[in-house]
Formats: structure tokens, sequence, C-alpha cells
């Protein structure tokens, strides 16, 4: 092996302090209430709409976006099929991605989407507009809470809160930033 | 040039100054409004210090578990002594490939290591996509904050450089119409990129993967598209548990700018099939600071900025005045590990109030570090004369009642009677250089206690 790793790993039981326990992080509790949600996620620029069940996407969608002509998603046929193989030049014309999320978190407004559900991993950030769809059983009120209920975070899998966004001007909050301009939410 | 010559150069624009200060401490009363939010946040600060404090107490076996479970996860992990190597296995990586187009998300590790101008003269074409980044880079600058690369710029002069570099039209100043132009501008770049570069918020010793967090979406965007990522990472940047990343992501975004959660907190941890993922970890002169006993725990550090957002030196003096990767309070005592006598006068740079301490998320005793710093450079001699000579003098001074009192005596007389050019002469007084000295009282403290002892009410 490189002699870099054994220099280092070396260095580092030399240097470390005695050990020292890892505590035990208790479950805080907290509000799980879908109120609570909705109040976090708006105030980072998402938005939440409820729907009777996901039965009901489609009309719900073509009101919220009347202009998206491309859409992919793995709930309804959409317009782009898009799979991991998809290329780069497909992906980016894509206005509008619904993708089933699994975990919501009250106190900060994310949810959980593993790349199961994202048909292709770029496809959650690439596209212009993102819709997320939920079970509002499933939000919990922690990231504590959150992470108890991840299986395991897959190949890969990320915590999106609310649009793309960017305060690096001036400190002005600017939506839509690289990744979705807008982000809503389909509560059932 | 030390710190206080650099900062002057930043507070010659008073209106400037006034700006940076109230924007950061804008930022800091946001963090304040977010911890207080949370009823467990000290709790979630005491943990988070017991959990970095164990992992630097096991680093070796975490570095390995790591590393066991990232290659069986698919993932190819590189380790670089320092910063030299580091630049080497990632020049190497994309010459493999046959690549010259690479994107770049923030990592304050490549900037440490001057990955980039180390790209370009090889012929690679690296593109920063944080967009505070892709200004700095423009205009060929440093980040000047760790979580607000661009912080010392006003809206105009983001204008002017996009105006050069991007051909937005001359005099546009609107924050939403420049970010759009830079959208536009790096979508390109992202399309285009053959390698993604991205740095590590966390890594999980328990599943082999890494942990990036940003608000633009840049990172997710950059390594989904291109065919290799390269991930690269200072070894302290190791946690056990992937249930630790509930501490820490809760922690992060608040004390950084105030927001619950940053908006991505993306993890990766395999590559996607028929992609390749690169680790590169990094020593750099951590596992000397992790020898340090009254140092390291520097090295507990999530970057998050609270220190600099809170620091009233920082705040007025601006990030580039401390000439060093990471700036403000837990920059000063990072930097003399690296180069003591090239950084000998950041620790200086503290008014010692401990507010930096105060907020810091994983409680690192910064403040005390930096006293602690003093004196190391005083053993040194990495201090001025001038300060070490007047320091012992005063020393003298304050701990022998007599000369204390002979010396009080004689400056009340001195202030009144010797002639403003003395008592204000640059080379000999610098503090009042900026300072008018008070009017000299008719009396001490002492005298007048014995007096008041004398004469009873």
């Amino acid at each position: 092996m490189s002699s870099s790793r054994e220099k280092i790993l070396a260095a580092a039981r030399a240097n470390k302090p005695d050990e020292k326990p890892l505590p035990t992080v208790p479950d805080f509790g907290g509000d799980d209430s879908t109120e609570r949600f909705t109040q976090v996620l708006t105030s980072i620029g998402g938005q939440v709409v409820w729907i009777d069940g996901p039965e009901q996407l489609q009309p719900v969608l073509k009101q919220l976006y009347p202009e998206s002509r491309l859409s992919a998603s793995p709930l309804f046929s959409g317009t782009v099929p898009v799979d991991a193989l998809t290329s780069t030049e497909v992906l980016a014309d894509v206005d509008l991605a619904v993708l089933p999320g699994e975990i919501g978190v009250a106190e900060n407004g994310c949810i959980w989407l593993p790349e199961a559900n994202m048909l292709h991993r770029a496809l959650p950030t690439i596209t212009q507009h993102l819709v997320l769809v939920l079970d509002h059983r499933r939000i919990v009120a922690t990231m504590h809470q959150a992470y108890a209920q991840l299986p395991s975070t897959g190949g890969y899998g990320a915590f999106i809160a609310g649009p793309s966004k960017t305060a690096d001007i001036e400190q002005s909050l600017v939506i839509g930033a690289h990744g979705a301009r807008s982000l809503v939410v389909l509560l059932y | 040039m030390n710190h206080a010559t650099r900062a002057a150069k930043f507070v010659g624009d008073a209106d400037r100054t006034t700006w940076h200060d109230e924007t950061l401490w804008f930022v800091r009363a946001k963090r304040d409004k977010a911890v207080y939010a949370v009823p467990e946040f000290q709790d979630l600060r005491e943990l988070a210090s017991q959990i970095k404090d164990h992992t630097l107490s096991k680093l070796d076996t975490y570095l390995e578990q790591f590393e066991e479970q990232a290659k069986r996860n698919g993932v190819h992990v590189h380790w670089a002594a320092d910063a030299a190597e580091h630049n080497a296995i990632i020049l190497d990586i994309i010459r493999k490939h046959n690549a010259t187009r690479v994107v770049k998300s923030k990592s304050m590790l490549t900037e440490e290591c001057h990955l980039n101008p180390h790209l370009l003269s090889n012929g690679i074409e690296v593109v920063d996509t944080d967009l505070g980044e892709r200004i700095i880079q423009l205009r060929d600058e440093a980040p000047s904050h760790l979580v607000l690369p661009a912080i010392h710029l006003k809206k105009e002069d983001v204008g002017e450089t996009f105006f050069q570099h991007l051909g937005t039209a001359k005099g546009e100043i609107d924050p939403q119409v420049l970010t759009e132009a830079a959208r536009q501008h790096l979508r390109a770049r992202f399309l285009a990129a053959e390698v993604a570069i991205s740095g590590v918020n966390f890594a999980v010793a328990e599943t082999g993967g890494v942990v990036v967090c940003t608000n633009e979406g840049n990172a997710d965007l950059g390594v989904n598209l291109a065919h290799v990522h390269i991930a690269a990472m200072g070894i302290e940047k190791l946690i056990p548990r992937l249930s630790d990343l509930a501490v820490f992501t809760r922690l992060l975004a608040r004390s950084a700018t105030g927001q619950p959660v940053t908006t991505y907190t993306s993890h990766y941890t395999k590559p996607a099939a028929g992609k390749e993922m690169h680790i590169v970890i990094v020593d750099n002169g951590r596992t000397k600071q992790l020898g340090r006993p009254d140092f390291r725990a520097s090295l507990k550090c999530i970057r998050c900025g609270a220190c600099m957002n809170t620091c009233p030196v920082y705040r007025r003096s601006g990030g580039h005045s401390y000439d060093f990767t990471v700036p403000g309070p837990i920059g000063a005592i990072l930097s003399p590990n690296i180069d003591m006598k090239k950084h000998s006068s950041l620790p200086f740079a503290s008014t010692l109030c401990g507010s930096c301490s105060d907020v810091c998320p994983v409680k690192i005793d910064i403040h005390t570090q930096l006293y602690k710093w003093r004196q190391v450079l005083g053993e040194a001699n990495e201090i001025p004369a001038s300060k070490k000579w007047s320091m012992k003098l005063m020393g003298r001074l304050l701990t022998s009642p007599k000369v204390f009192g002979v010396s009080g005596k004689l400056a009340r007389q001195g202030i009144k009677y010797l002639p403003y050019s003395l008592t204000h002469a640059r080379h000999f007084n610098v503090w009042a250089v900026a300072r008018e000295l008070p009017t000299p009282p008719k009396q001490s403290f002492r005298e007048w206690y014995q007096q008041q002892a004398k004469n009873p009410a």
C-alpha cells in the first residue's frame, strides 16, 4: 500500500489523545406535526399543497405548472422517459420532475430522497422545477428520528429542503441558483 | 506584512468596513434566532464536541474502518500526506480519463492545497461552481470567509466582474439578474464536465460514505452529471456513525447562516453504475496538530464560520487580512500550526473576548487557544521586539505596587505636560495612532482611597 497511508495512520496513532467515550445521542422528541413542517418549508421558499392521494396527481400538476412541457416521473408516464442511462442532453431539457419522497422532517422542512426514487441521480437538481410527493404520516420531528428510520443511505441520497438558493451576492437571497428553481411538496 | 498592516488597508474604506461589519453581525443575529428555536441546542453542542473528541482519540481506527467500508462500496481511496501529493493524485486521476473539463464545488481543502493553479498550469480547465467561489475565481482572488467566500464584495463589484467575463449589461447590479447569468454560464460547464471535484463536510466511518452540504445544489449537479467524482477530505472530517449526522446537520446550518438546514444534504456512498468515485484522504499538517495537546481541539472544526461572523476583529478587518485559507478566529489557531513564522501575527488579531468560543457548535476553546498560541510564539521569539519588550516592562510594572504607583503618577503628569507630538509619536505609541489619550485625572484611585480611609465620612 501507499507509504503515505502508513505514515498518516502511524502519526494519528502516535499523536492521538487517550481514548474518550462516544456518547449516546438521545431522541429529543419534538413537534412532528404537518403544520410545523409546512410552516418551516414555507419559510425556506418551498410550498406545500395537500392532495387526496397519489391518483389525484395529474390534475393538480396541470394546475400548478400549466407551462411545463417536459416532465419526468416514476409516478405517471411523463413526457420524457428517464432512467439511470439517460443522456445529459435529454436531462437538461426537463422542466418538471415529480418524485416520491420518503421521510419529511418537521424541524427543518427537508425530505429524504433516495437514489431509487430519482430515476437518474442528476434529475432532482437538473430539472427546472421539482415536486416531491409525500405521505404526511412519514413526517418526523427531527433529524435524529429521520436517520433512525433510514435503513441505509444506499449508493446516493439527499435530504432536500426547499428550492436551490444562494445569497452570495451581498447576502441578497436569490431562489434558483443551480438546482431546481422551485420546490412543491404534495402531501397526502 | 502582518495582520494589522493588511487590516489597515481594509479599514481605509470606512463605508465598506461598516457594511461588512453590519452584514456579518446580521448573519450572527440570524444564527441566534435559529439557535434559540431549538431547546436542546446546548445539548447538541456538547454531544457534537464529545463525538469529535472521541473520533480524534481513535482517529487511526476510524480512518481504517472508513477506508475498508469505502472500498467495499466500490470507491477508490487515496492517501495524501501533504498538499503536493493531494494535487498530484487528483491530476493523475483526471489524466487517466484524458479529461480536461472539471467542475468543482466548494472545498476549503482544495483551496488550502492550491489545487486550482496546479490543475490550470497542467492544462486542465477547472471551474468553481459555487456562485461566491466562481465570482472570486473570475476576479483571481481568495475566499474571504468559510461559507460566504465573496462577502468582501459589493454587488457593484460583482456586476463589473460579470460584465467583463459573462457579458452581462454594463452597470447591471441586480443580484437576481446576476445570479441568473451565473446559472446559465455555469449550466453549460456542468453539462460539459468530465470530472467533478467536491469537498466533504462529513465522512461516516460506519458506511464509508461522504456527506456534502450546499444550498445551491452545485455539488449534486456536478457530481451526478460527470463520469468521475473526486471527493477531497481532511482526516478530521470523520464521524463514527450514520446517526451522528443528525447531531451535526442540526448544528451546521443554524450556526453558519441561521438556516434550519442546508438545502441539499447529500450522501455519496457508491458510484453510480458505470461511473467512478474517488476519495482523497489528506493529512497536510493535521496529525501534527493532533499531537499538540493544547491545540488539537481545533481539529473538531466543522467549518461553519460562526466564529468569524461574531468576531469584532474579523468583522472589521475582513477575511483577506488573515492571509490564510481559513480566516477569522479559527484560522488564527489553525495557521500557526502550518507556518508559525508566516502567521505569527494572527493569534494577536483578537480581543480575547471569547465570543468565538461561545458560538462554536463543537465547543472549541478558540479564545483560550489564541492566548496559548501567543505564549508559544513568545517562547519561539516570533513576536516583534517592541511588543516583547513592552510586555516585559508592563509585566514588571504591574507586579510591583510601588513601581505601579510611581509610574501612574509620572504618566498623569506626562500626559498633561508633554507635547502632543511626543505622546502621539507614531513609532513610540502605536496605540495612539487612531486614538486620543484621556484627560488625566487629578489623583489615582489609590490616592483617593487612602484619602477616604483617613477621613471616614
